[in-house]
């Protein structure tokens, strides 16, 4: 394995984490409560509904949208959503001829202010690996099949670039106000492994089934 | 093999959609790497470099072994943080 002076992997990355935060805290360093609220915010406050609001805004508002694919950076920020590793956000658009999907294949660069921290498989090997190769392969693990004439665009984030996607309006949502859109708006959609079903019929696999 | 191991990690998010830690250790080791970067004693693209060298020198194990990640990102993140604050001095302490 790694012969690197450390020799860290006798102890259990816990028990590491527990002393590394007990001295950087005696050191003055950090706030143990301050590292709390931190933990609370990604926790529970930056996370995929950010992004919700932003797509729903996008598909009732035109101008908005506009504006989101000029500058995603500055039009998210009109809905109070900035941040760390948001300073150069990127909307790209899906339509029936193209699909974006979203990847980091260095590591797990993500648009936190707009969807939180990245979910594990977007961090995985197996994913970071094939999206690039071969994305219908990957897709087709997330139960998404594409017609052959569709374009598909895969985005490499970088320490520079994060992307949002803006996934398509199912059909049969002409009615809804934008917060009911805000709320069938996935996660995954908006990095391009999924698409919204049509409320009707919304697959039960696809999501958590409700109580 | 890639697509089994894709799977089950795809499987593992259905389940817990709004999990974006596995263990507490986890949230405090990222809350500690941002904390410290926000408060200037080093930029996040400089903790960026040191985690795409500890995730780049495990893909290439697992591109060579044929073997698939088992959500072990964190460890490498600690990693990352541990290598850097060593670099910067921030954890010097007596041996002994």
């Amino acid at each position: 394995m790694s012969g690197d002076h450390h020799n860290t992997d006798d102890t259990g990355p816990a028990a590491r984490v527990k002393a590394l935060e007990a001295l950087l805290t005696e050191k003055g360093l950090i706030d143990p409560a301050a590292i709390d609220a931190i933990v609370d915010i990604y926790e529970t406050r930056v996370g995929p509904r950010n992004g919700a609001r932003v797509v729903a805004k996008a598909w009732t508002d035109p101008a908005y949208r506009k504006r989101l694919l000029a500058n995603a950076t500055s039009a998210v920020a009109e809905l109070g959503f900035a941040g760390p590793e948001g300073n150069h956000l990127v909307a790209v658009e899906n339509t029936d001829r193209v699909h974006n999907l979203v990847v980091c294949t260095l590591c797990s660069c993500y648009p936190w202010p707009v969807l939180g921290l990245p979910p594990v498989w977007y961090k995985s090997f197996a994913y970071r690996s094939r999206a690039v190769s071969d994305p219908r392969g990957v897709l087709k693990d997330f139960g998404l099949e594409l017609a052959p004439d569709v374009e598909v665009r895969v985005w490499d984030s970088s320490a520079e670039i994060r992307y949002l996607v803006i996934p398509e309006r199912p059909t049969g949502t002409e009615r809804m106000s934008e917060d009911e859109l805000a709320a069938i708006v996935t996660r995954d959609s908006m990095v391009g492994v999924a698409k919204i079903a049509a409320p009707a019929s919304r697959r039960g696999d696809s999501r958590r089934a409700r109580a | 093999m890639s697509t089994a191991a894709l799977n089950k990690l795809i499987e593992a998010a259905r389940l817990d959609a709004d999990h974006v830690f596995s263990a507490p250790w986890e949230a405090h080791a990222f809350a500690i790497a941002l904390k410290l970067s926000e408060a200037g004693h080093f930029s996040w693209d400089e903790f960026r470099d040191r985690l795409i060298a500890e995730v780049g020198a495990s893909d290439r194990i697992r591109a060579r072994d044929g073997t698939s990640d088992r959500g072990e990102y964190y460890e490498h993140f600690l990693r990352a943080l541990e290598r850097l604050l060593d670099e910067k001095g921030l954890v010097l302490q007596r041996v002994r």
